[in-house]
């Protein structure tokens, strides 16, 4: 990865700077995902629940990647996965980011009292290893990929609290922001207007990283049975339906390639987003 | 480099096996402990709380009833009675117990333990207790004569006795373990935990260890007074899915895989391994719960529409590739009193025209959970997206989650489940165990379930008297009875049977001996290596 970044780092005549061949190639990737996702319904083969022919027939010219075990055809399945997995995925980051950054901010620049007990409520939150946090949250609330949603914001969200945390301890030293707190700025528009504006490097990087690790894990919760229900075309409910039949390759190969291709093309993206927003960091 | 390896490998484990039966060290084999792969879903292991497939295996190879089920899977042979008579209106039954019969620990067998185990079974109010439905007093002679008073004629009585759950237990060690008999059983009786780490029963096996979720491992009975079990140690290895039963049994880490489904079968190539497909009386299906929380809609006739939605060849093709056969009424086919009955029909024209009538022509959905399991061969989640598919052609949208076994157990009781499905494997042969489990009789327990606790009435009258009958009744008077039974069952439209899949038995060629079994699904004691 790193060698393909710094290879691209040069700059090359007639595209912007940010166009490194990773954040390109990510780029088109997620393109890709987010046309079928929203088109898909307009020129499908088939419903993805529909029972489109014989069961279990291995990849062929009417079924691109065969049918499973209820005859439904894995290529229409796999390609309207997308449209449960990357809304959930950025609805995950978005309201993370919100709760996280809000949080982290208030605790960086107020301190005191206020900043030790949010960093302890975070410092909580990470103790515990994601994927384990969010079973027992969605088994608490009920399996649903709504519930899985939601046991994701309670994962995620303390990563970019303390993310943003260091970022306004760092900028809200800067000479400009003394400079605004002489000349009379409230507290809350120094804040808004002088230091968050340049804390959003690292946010964006990792939020697009996060990306890939989100479709993941709604894809984790669902093979075990936590998130979406049958017969929803979700990609870890189709993988665990392939895992049933284990020699039949094809059923779980869809989901799989689309979710390596999915998560290759956020890391490609976040990749490319570091290396140029923020360089420190790589 | 690795098929020589492999050559080599078989050669010297084809030669080791050559010279041990040359030797008179063949005893060694049949030492080895016998591994089944199997699906454990034990949900005790107490003889009068167990209710499973699985505790048919267990209760049949640790315990023994006073008769058994012949291997012609209709038969009563004697087992631990040696004779019993019945008084003209099957109220009254007689038996003398095997002089020679003594439990684990080396004790008799006496009439004693006979009242105290049939007592209990009644009395602890758990799922096999209905079959001690009208029992009402049980008197003892002597040591090895019980006579059993029931309140009304039961013809089927001496059928029930070769049920896994009628197995006798040794009622003094069990006493000492906290175990009643009494009629407040079902409250003060704390002998469960006991009995998921000790067997207390006079059959060829012990139980060795339960590990729950891992494995059951049975040792022989060193006192047993039959003929010796060939195999000195069985385990039973908790392997979830069909797939990994059969790389068990492949790989040889398994000798018996117990719930292969014909997909995976048909990918098992091995010249080491046998599989054979047998008609079962097992079946898969579907019910109504017009009393569960959100299933006001499904009054007789939405039942009766959804029934007539449903695609039921097609749902045996798609769950078991075709492997099994349609099933009339929940009492099975070739049980007394199925000859004849209709086969479900799929009517879609039927199925719009009464719900058309009946103003629902646009469907409602239900919201229902299913028990995220792969029995005989059927995925149950599988099977309900078939039945999601077929049911939205007449607009009823059903949301399915899946949800572990034992918490559909807890749903189905409360707040109840509108439309589900499960599976039913019998205990002995007769068909008044169906009636007792499935009909709307007072108390049975779908008619407790199906009717959220008596929300609502579903009780049937006609199948009330008709049981009442058919239990005084017998032959072919017995077998009318029953038929008329099913005939208002299948009415009833609670219980919609939808597959009586084909078993598969699928075994390394070295063990003998496996065969089905309709109580007991596989009597272990049988089982040898050639």
């Amino acid at each position: 990865m790193s060698l393909t970044a710094s290879g691209n780092r040069k700059h090359r005549a007639g595209l912007p700077q940010w166009a490194t061949l990773p954040v390109m190639l990510g780029g088109v990737i997620l393109l890709y995902w987010i046309v079928v996702g929203l088109t898909i319904p307009l020129w499908a083969p088939y419903e993805p629940t529909m029972l489109a022919g014989m069961r279990f027939q291995p990849p062929n010219a009417e079924h691109w990647l065969g049918t499973d075990a209820l005859g439904r055809d894995v290529f229409t399945r796999t390609l309207y996965g997308v449209r449960y997995s990357l809304p959930i995925a950025g609805m995950v980051i978005f309201c993370a980011v919100l709760i996280g950054c809000t949080l982290g901010a208030i605790a960086g620049f107020v301190g005191g009292i206020v900043d030790s007990i949010i960093m302890r409520l975070v410092d909580v939150t990470l103790s515990f290893p994601p994927i384990l946090l969010a079973m027992a949250v969605t088994a608490a609330l009920g399996p649903g990929l709504g519930n899985a949603a939601i046991a994701m914001v309670i994962v995620w969200w303390p990563i970019y609290a303390r993310l943003m945390r260091a970022q306004v301890l760092t900028v809200r030293e800067r000479e400009h922001v003394e400079a605004a707190v002489a000349s009379g700025a409230t507290r809350p528009r120094v804040l808004v207007k002088h230091i968050l504006p340049l804390c959003w490097s690292p946010i964006i990087v990792n939020a697009t990283m996060d990306f890939g690790q989100v479709v993941l894990l709604v894809a984790s919760l669902s093979f075990i049975g936590l998130g979406a229900a049958p017969p929803t075309p979700e990609w870890g409910q189709m993988i665990s339906d392939g895992a049933l039949h284990f020699y039949r390759w094809w059923i779980a190969a869809g989901p799989g390639i689309a979710i390596l291709s999915i998560v290759l093309g956020f890391n490609f993206l976040g990749d490319g987003l570091r290396d140029f927003l923020d360089p420190r960091s790589k | 480099m690795k098929s020589h390896l492999r050559s080599l490998i078989l050669a010297g484990t084809g030669a080791a096996l050559l010279a041990a039966a040359a030797m008179p060290g063949v005893a060694i084999a049949q030492d080895q402990p016998l591994v089944i792969a199997r699906n454990l879903e034990i949900n005790s292991l107490d003889p009068h709380r167990a209710f499973c497939d699985t505790c048919q295996i267990y209760l049949s190879s640790t315990y023994q009833g006073l008769v058994r089920l012949a291997a012609d899977d209709r038969s009563i042979e004697p087992l631990l009675a040696t004779e019993w008579t019945a008084n003209e209106d099957q109220t009254q039954f007689t038996f003398t117990l095997h002089p020679d019969a003594v439990f684990s620990d080396g004790s008799p067998v006496e009439a004693k333990d006979v009242k105290w185990t049939f007592e209990r079974l009644k009395n602890v109010q758990a799922d096999p207790s209905f079959m001690m439905n009208g029992l009402v007093s049980i008197d003892t002679p002597d040591d090895k004569t019980v006579v059993v008073n029931m309140e009304s004629p039961n013809s089927e009585f001496i059928g029930i006795l070769a049920a896994p759950y009628a197995g006798i237990i040794n009622s003094d060690v069990a006493t000492e373990n906290g175990a009643i008999a009494g009629e407040d059983a079902a409250s003060a009786d704390q002998a469960e935990t006991w009995f998921l780490a000790n067997s207390a029963g006079s059959g060829p096996y012990v139980l060795d260890t339960y590990r729950p979720d891992d494995e059951l491992r049975f040792r022989v009975n060193e006192n047993y007074w039959g003929e010796a079990p060939a195999i000195s140690e069985i385990v039973i290895d908790q392997v979830a899915d069909a797939v990994s039963q059969a790389q068990m049994l492949q790989s040889g880490s398994a000798d018996i895989a117990m719930q292969v489904d014909p997909d995976t079968a048909s990918t098992i190539s091995s010249p080491d391994i046998t599989i054979e497909t047998v008609p079962s009386y097992n079946f898969i299906y579907v019910m109504f719960s017009p009393g569960a929380q959100g299933a006001e809609l499904l009054d007789l006739e939405v039942r009766q529409a959804m029934a007539y939605a449903i695609d039921y060849q097609g749902a045996i093709d798609f769950t078991v590739g075709g492997e099994g056969a349609l099933q009339a009424s929940p009492i099975p086919n070739g049980f007394p009193g199925t000859d004849g009955l209709p086969m479900p029909e799929e009517n879609l024209d039927k199925a719009r025209e009464i719900l058309a009538s009946k103003g629902l022509e646009d469907g409602f959905t239900l919201d229902i959970t299913v028990a995220s399991l792969n029995v005989y061969g059927v995925d149950l989640t599988l099977l309900m997206q078939k039945l999601q598919q077929d049911l939205a052609r007449i607009n009823v949208a059903i949301n399915i989650q899946p949800v572990a076994s034992a918490v559909w157990r807890e749903q189905t009781a409360n707040p109840g489940i509108p439309f589900s499905a499960r599976f039913y494997a019998p205990d002995y042969y007769g068909s008044a165990q169906y009636v007792q489990f499935f009909g709307m009789l007072p108390d049975t327990f779908w008619e407790r379930r199906a009717s959220g606790q008596g929300k609502v009435d579903l009780v049937n009258q006609r199948q009330v008297e008709l049981f009442e009958q058919a239990l005084a009744a017998s032959g072919d008077r017995m077998n009318e009875l029953y038929h008329e039974i099913a005939l208002e069952m299948i009415k009833d439209r609670i219980i919609v049977p939808v597959v009586s899949p084909n078993l598969i038995l699928a075994y390394r060629n070295e063990i003998e001996g496996v065969r089905y079994s309709a109580c007991c699904n596989l009597p272990l004691a049988e089982l040898s290596r050639k």
